[in-house]
């Protein structure tokens, strides 16, 4: 009788919770949406609001805290219904059964929910063993055939009092509505449920004693419990079978039954355990991969820095490089440039020292004819032979004359080297520059009995620098005097053939020139030094400097020659605008 | 017609002496010979000088452009002058250019060039560029004198002793007490050169000079003139009877 009532014990608990399932998971979302849809009109009310968004999201201590707030502020009876439901929900599921029933009992029997509540009392009645209370609950609730009772089943309702019939002993008022009970949970194929019935059938009857009606419903439980997976009922089911073959003294069947139960509680044991350190393995590994995942992250990260440290030293080298090679080949460039340069102020040099050395060749021989000629003047004068005096007189001053436009062409050349020399470009009537360089050659063309003949227009105006222009004419015409034979003629005159230079030509009937002679003589730097006659040819740097004046006038050279039947020497030089 | 007042400024003597033969060759009036810059102003303020002829450098100092900068300072007492250099410095150049209007010769110069040099300057003092070379002109005006260009060398004749003027297409006939001249110039510029206070127009060809009318017969259009010269008053002219306080 003793092991009897354990069992009692044990298929109670296996039913109460049961009950409390169906009505928390599956069905309870329907109640609670159905309370959402029918208080969402008082949300109005802000503390309402706030208590039912908290009941819905299950924070029973905030739901708690503002259905209070509701309550001591509104008037309005529905709304207090709806916050004593909460309340109680609240309570309930706290656990703290006395205050739920308080709630619950405070809602008046016109709340939309009234069944549920007081399916709720019946249920906490039945968890403090109030099962004559609980009874009156439920009874009020299976009486009346109302569809408003949210998310219960009749079956649960019936079942739940012939579970309290069971515990008052009244037993077949107890047989009636579990059987009613089971018969719908049959229809409905809840087959945990269904296990809890037979064996809460089971029980019954074997309490009765009417153990041929028992045992059946104990097998068709355990039939039941193997097709399922849930270990706590298979070693309830076999734990039952076993106590019930014991007292049957059959033994060998009762070990049976006894070590199945075993079994399935060592195996539920072990599903703990496995379960468990399924559970640390799990952790376990999931530390491993964050630890693995922090790694390589790290050393991502040291990757990427590495990466990038590569990277940039490589654009540095790279820059480096291109700089050094862009510095190398500058240098290579200026040093070429250098070493072009060098060969010219070589070659300038040498020619320089050339200049000087036939400059000062020539001066010593004028000088030198001066010397022997005033010694012969001295002679002639102690003789009195004055006619002889004249000519060496006249030869005189033409050696002083040649001396003379040497030293100033060296003066004007040296001053053109060293840009110390004044310059200004002015407009001026070409005519009269001619007349007054022509004017110094007077005597000595007379001398030569050659004609001088200007027939520059008067009104040929150009631009260029006075004194440099005179440098240019004077060589020029001492040129075409030097290179004419006696009783020849000059011609000087310009041609306008051009809208932005005026030609001046200076045309003689002397020796002329070869061609290469000519070419040689428009050439830039070329200084003539060859003597080919010693009387007539000078140093070439009345040339020289004839060329780089009219350059510096930006004007233009040229020379026409014909061999033994004389020369022209063109300067164009640049019109006065307007 | 007068001959040209020329003060020189130089100090080495023989120089000077060959451009005071070349000048009076050319019928020049050498007013005097200054060696110093002091001499030079004393010369310059105590006579009648029409042209400087200034060397650059006196003594070593290039006091020859101190003294051009001093004489430029009183505009109206200044004088057309020519700078005489054997130096081509630069720096010597750029101070002398400022005194404007430059004309400087580089030594050494034959006659022709320092000729030239003088016209030169006068063209540029007084403003009338390009006229003794061209073919067309051949007079400056200046406000006391007519600067004529004559062979080869410059004559002076003073406004004052002109009694009137005579055009004739492109000349005009000058005439004064003494003598009677013909000059190149165009009828526009002489009238516009001239200060018509004294000078005024009394026929398409004639320009009299008020200060020498005698008399004037508008009934005849004819203007007496000192020294018994006429000249004609056209209609369009006779305007200048109110501009001269006349005796009836």
């Amino acid at each position: 009788m003793n092991i009897n009532i354990n069992v009692l014990f044990h298929i109670l608990f296996l039913n109460i919770p049961t009950l409390f399932f169906s009505q928390n998971k599956e069905e309870l979302s329907i109640l609670n949406s159905e309370i959402k849809n029918k208080s969402d009109k008082f949300i109005t009310n802000k503390s309402f609001h706030k208590a039912q968004h908290f009941f819905l999201s299950k924070n029973w201590d905030s739901t708690l805290v503002h259905s209070m707030k509701q309550l001591s502020i509104t008037k309005n009876e529905e709304l207090k219904n709806y916050c004593h439901y909460f309340r109680g929900h609240s309570f309930n599921e706290k656990k703290l059964f006395k205050e739920a029933q308080q709630e619950f009992a405070s809602i008046s029997k016109n709340f939309y929910f009234y069944y549920n509540t007081r399916l709720f009392l019946g249920t906490i009645a039945i968890e403090k063993n109030e099962f004559q209370q609980a009874i009156q609950y439920f009874k009020d609730v299976e009486e009346i055939n109302t569809p408003n009772i949210f998310g219960v089943k009749k079956s649960n309702i019936e079942h739940n009092l012939g579970i309290c019939y069971l515990h008052l002993k009244k037993y077949d008022k107890a047989e009636t509505f579990l059987l009613k009970s089971v018969k719908k949970q049959e229809n409905e194929k809840d087959t945990l449920i269904l296990i809890g019935a037979y064996g809460n059938i089971a029980t019954l009857y074997y309490d009765q004693y009417k153990d041929d009606l028992a045992i059946p419903y104990f097998q068709k439980a355990y039939k039941l419990a193997k097709k399922t997976t849930d270990f706590d009922i298979k070693r309830r089911t076999a734990k039952n079978m076993a106590v019930v073959e014991e007292n049957r003294k059959n033994y060998k069947s009762s070990i049976a039954y006894r070590k199945e139960f075993e079994k399935w509680k060592d195996s539920l044991n072990d599903q703990n355990k496995v379960w468990e350190v399924a559970k640390l393995e799990k952790e376990f590994a999931v530390q491993q991969k964050q630890k693995e995942v922090t790694v390589l992250e790290a050393e991502n990260k040291l990757k990427v820095a590495e990466r990038n440290k590569l990277f940039y030293s490589a654009i540095g080298l790279l820059v480096l490089l291109a700089s050094g090679g862009y510095f190398y080949r500058e240098k290579i460039k200026t040093n070429k440039i250098i070493v072009a340069q060098k060969g010219v102020l070589d070659e300038l040099n040498a020619t320089k020292d050339k200049l000087f050395s036939i400059v000062s060749h020539d001066l010593r021989s004028s000088v030198n004819a001066l010397k022997t000629s005033n010694s012969k003047l001295q002679e002639s004068l102690e003789t009195k032979n004055f006619t002889e005096l004249d000519t060496q007189l006249n030869n005189n001053s033409a050696i002083t004359n040649g001396a003379y436009n040497l030293l100033d062409n060296l003066l004007h050349w040296a001053l053109l080297q060293t840009q110390q020399g004044y310059f200004e470009i002015t407009s001026m009537r070409l005519f009269i520059i001619v007349e007054h360089v022509a004017y110094n050659y007077k005597p000595l063309l007379l001398d030569k009995n050659i004609s001088l003949e200007n027939t520059v227009a008067k009104k040929d105006l150009i631009d260029a620098d006075q004194e440099s222009l005179k440098i240019i004419l004077r060589n020029l015409l001492d040129n075409s005097i030097k290179f004419s034979n006696k009783n020849g003629s000059i011609k000087v005159y310009s041609r306008n053939t051009n809208d932005t230079f005026c030609e001046l030509v200076i045309e003689d009937t002397g020796l002329g020139m070869t061609e290469s002679t000519r070419l040689e003589l428009l050439k830039d730097t070329a200084l003539l030094s060859k003597k080919e006659n010693e009387d007539i040819i000078g140093t070439g740097l009345g040339m020289q400097l004839v060329k780089q004046m009219i350059q510096k006038n930006k004007g233009k050279f040229n020379i026409e020659s014909e061999l033994g039947k004389g020369t022209k020497m063109i300067v164009s030089l640049p019109k006065t605008a307007g | 017609m007068d001959n040209i007042n020329v003060l020189i400024i130089e100090d080495t003597k023989a120089q000077s002496d060959a451009l005071s033969k070349v000048l009076n060759a050319n019928n020049y009036n050498i007013v005097g010979v200054a060696t110093s810059y002091k001499d030079a102003l004393d010369f310059f303020y105590n006579n009648k000088v029409d042209i400087v002829i200034i060397d650059i450098f006196l003594n070593g100092n290039p006091d020859g452009i101190t003294f051009a900068e001093t004489i430029n300072v009183v505009p109206d007492a200044s004088r057309p002058f020519v700078f005489l250099t054997s130096s081509t410095d630069r720096k010597i150049f750029e101070r002398a250019k400022l005194t404007q209007p430059f004309s400087f010769l580089m030594k050494p110069f034959n006659e022709l060039e320092i000729l030239y040099a003088i016209e030169m300057a006068v063209e540029k003092f007084y403003a009338q560029n390009d006229v003794f070379l061209s073919d067309e002109e051949d007079t400056v005006i200046s406000k006391d004198y007519l600067f004529i260009k004559k062979g080869k060398s410059l004559k002076k004749v003073l406004l004052n002793d002109i009694i009137y003027i005579e055009v004739e297409e492109k000349y005009c006939n000058i005439i004064t007490e003494k003598e009677k001249f013909v000059i190149l110039i165009s009828l526009t510029k002489i009238l516009d050169l001239l200060d018509n206070a004294i000078f005024c127009r009394t026929h398409r060809n004639f320009i009299v000079n008020t200060e020498k009318i005698i008399e004037i017969i508008p009934g005849d259009n004819l203007i007496l003139l000192s020294g018994g010269h006429k000249a004609t008053l056209s209609d369009t002219y006779k305007t200048i009877i109110k501009k001269i306080r006349t005796l009836r």
